[in-house]
């Protein structure tokens, strides 16, 4: 009995020893007992995450890409030889075929709450889920409001998952400087009502106080006519957004047709939205999908937009 | 009797070499000794390592086949049940709102309450909203002191609406996206198959089973019109709601895990009859076999058609079904 209580204690305190990396997951613990060898990272804002953090030697499968998007030559170097187990949303049998130990996913990103594939149906396979913190809003009502940090952590958290954190640090605080030299010259700029569109639609799709937008665009120096919706990517009406009467338009390009140039013929020509201010002025910009979800590319992106609705910058 | 047992051996054969299939293809090539080997070493018959492709065998195809066959049974004999209750050609196991039931449960879930019980909230929740539905929709006929096959039907009818209209004020009062969970529980499909739900949607095929088997007598003097029956001595209100509320019942343990799966219900008691005529000691266990057929057999299509990717079962199952009744149409046309 003895020996059993002392062997006990010694797997406790090896098991101690050994590196346990846990990290914040949607408020829950993610417990890891060793870094993760084999990845599946789904989505491209994610899958830019992992490549920034340079651990393609570790990804053994990637999901949601081409279903959706046209990738970049710049995505596809980076990329290499990985395979895509699934265009769109993966199945758990594409998942376990890869045999990962860490999936890199969010709610609408890869995951439907109640679907085939959640952190609940892949935990028995030993497939452990990192959700997106900007999703974790579609299963907690009671997250924060969007901020910058939305990318900061997942990327730290990815960080320190997969044994990068000083790389994770760099980056973050290579990215921090450049937006706070954004800041620093939009600071005593009068802020710009801007809307954001996914796209032409009978009732507008934009983002909401917990979508990574909200933050981008205030980032740049500007203020989201729809900070008030409370949720994170939504629904509204053209009334609102007209009554708010946005001076500068963020429009999603998906690179279909002529991109985001359609999306603004379709507001000059709607009888409302025509007569906002951004929309006779034709004060907008186009950007990607990757550069309008958690990802590097949002820095570029909150650039972009600074400079182009801040005329005076330039 | 020959024809029956020749049929249901006939069904069983080709019931067998469907789930065979069904453990051989999904959205992931593997190679058939692996699989074969995956499903001895599943059951304890060879030794060796489990790798993924063993788990996915083992773990996810197996099972899900045999869901599959399970629920396609369990819906066809609940089709057969309803249809000689109501004596409407076109009832189906979604008559008492259960689908709309189940979806308007789903949403509130995921749109209202987060996820409080893990992998099981959805499941439970589906069958909670199911089973309020069918309730309302029971408790309504029930009160009209009629079971009158009509009202059955045009209750139906408004409580599917009502939480049809629940479903879609939930998405857009909350979070726009639940649509696309939506849509799992509105056109089915098998992938939350594990073994540890098995269980669960075999007690709802042995409980419509068991019942329907019991009865099966009354059943076939229903089929003669009330009048008829209620002279033989059977006790025509009293069997029509009991045979509606385990129909309910087991149709709801079905669609909590695997959502609405839409034509089996409606379209195998049909050919059936076709095959073994309208009484129910031969069309319940012919029933069975065809939905358990249908259902692995579509299931297989939906996995396999866009591979890597999966298709929602229930469309397989509604375009073969349109396509059946194009047929049914067609042939009575021309006879």
């Amino acid at each position: 009995m003895k020996h059993l209580w002392s062997a006990a204690v010694l797997a406790v305190l090896a098991s101690g020893a050994a590196a346990e990396i846990t990290v914040d997951n949607c408020g829950e613990p993610l417990t890891f007992d060793a870094t993760p060898e084999r990845i599946v990272v789904h989505d491209m804002n994610m899958t830019d995450m992992a490549f920034a953090l340079g651990l393609q030697d570790k990804i053994v499968g990637l999901t949601g890409i081409t279903g959706w998007y046209k990738t970049s030559a710049d995505f596809d170097d980076l990329r290499g030889d990985i395979p895509e187990l699934a265009p769109k949303y993966p199945t758990v049998e594409n998942l376990l075929a890869a045999d990962p130990q860490m999936f890199f996913a969010g709610w609408y990103y890869g995951m439907q709450p109640g679907g085939d594939v959640t952190p609940d149906t892949l935990a028995p396979f030993g497939i452990k889920t990192m959700v997106l913190t900007e999703s974790c809003v579609h299963l907690d009502k009671n997250r924060p409001e969007a901020s910058m940090d939305l990318l900061f952590d997942d990327v730290m958290r990815l960080g320190k998952v997969m044994d990068v954190e000083v790389k994770a640090e760099a980056l973050v605080s290579g990215w921090k400087e450049e937006l706070a030299a954004i800041e620093a010259k939009t600071a005593d700029l009068t802020k710009p009502r801007v809307f954001l569109l996914d796209g032409p639609a009978d009732a507008p799709f934009t983002a909401g106080k917990f979508a990574i937008p909200d933050a981008m665009i205030a980032a740049a120096g500007g203020e989201n006519v729809t900070h008030g919706m409370d949720t994170s990517w939504g629904r509204t009406s053209w009334e609102a957004v007209a009554a708010a009467n946005p001076e500068f338009l963020v429009l999603l390009d998906y690179q279909t047709g002529n991109g985001a140039a359609d999306t603004f013929k379709f507001l000059q020509e709607h009888p409302v939205m025509s007569q906002t201010d951004a929309v006779k002025n034709e004060a907008w910009i186009g950007l990607r999908y990757e550069e309008l979800t958690p990802g590097p590319a949002n820095i570029d992106a909150i650039a972009k937009m600074a400079a182009a609705m801040h005329p005076v910058l330039n | 009797m020959a024809r029956l047992s020749l049929n249901l051996l006939l069904g069983a054969v080709v019931l067998i070499a469907l789930l065979l299939l069904s453990t051989a293809y999904g959205t992931t090539a593997i190679p058939a000794p692996d699989v074969v080997h995956a499903v001895l070493l599943g059951l304890g018959l060879t030794e060796g390592e489990a790798a993924p492709v063993h788990r996915i065998v083992f773990e996810l195809r197996l099972p899900r086949a045999l869901f599959a066959a399970v629920i396609g049974a369990g819906l066809g004999i609940v089709g057969v049940v309803l249809q000689t209750t109501t004596r409407n050609d076109l009832a189906d196991p979604f008559l008492f709102g259960l689908s709309s039931g189940a979806a308007a449960g789903a949403v509130f879930v995921i749109t209202v309450t987060g996820d409080i019980l893990g992998f099981w909230t959805l499941p439970v929740a589906a069958f909670t909203g199911g089973i309020i539905a069918s309730a309302i929709v029971l408790s309504l006929v029930h009160s009209l002191r009629t079971s009158a096959p009509e009202k059955l039907i045009l209750a139906g009818l408004a409580v599917s609406f009502l939480f049809a209209a629940i479903t879609n004020y939930l998405i857009f009062a909350g979070d726009s996206r639940a649509a696309h969970s939506v849509i799992f529980w509105m056109l089915g499909g098998l992938g939350l198959a594990r073994w540890d739900s098995f269980p669960l949607v075999c007690a709802g095929l042995l409980l419509i089973f068991a019942y329907t088997a019991y009865r099966a007598r009354w059943l076939d003097a229903l089929l003669t019109g009330d009048v008829t029956a209620s002279t033989l001595g059977v006790p025509v209100q009293r069997l029509r709601f009991s045979m509606f509320f385990i129909a309910a019942l087991a149709t709801a343990v079905f669609v909590s895990v695997a959502g609405v799966i839409g034509f089996v219900g409606l379209m195998v008691p049909h050919i059936a009859r076709g095959m073994v005529g309208p009484l129910h000691r031969n069309l319940i266990p012919t029933s069975a076999i065809i939905g358990a057929a249908l259902l692995t057999g579509s299931d297989i299509v939906s996995r396999v058609i866009l591979a890597p990717q999966e298709l929602p079962v229930g469309i397989v199952t509604t375009s073969i079904g349109a396509l059946f009744v194009f047929l049914l149409l067609y042939r009575t046309a021309k006879s």
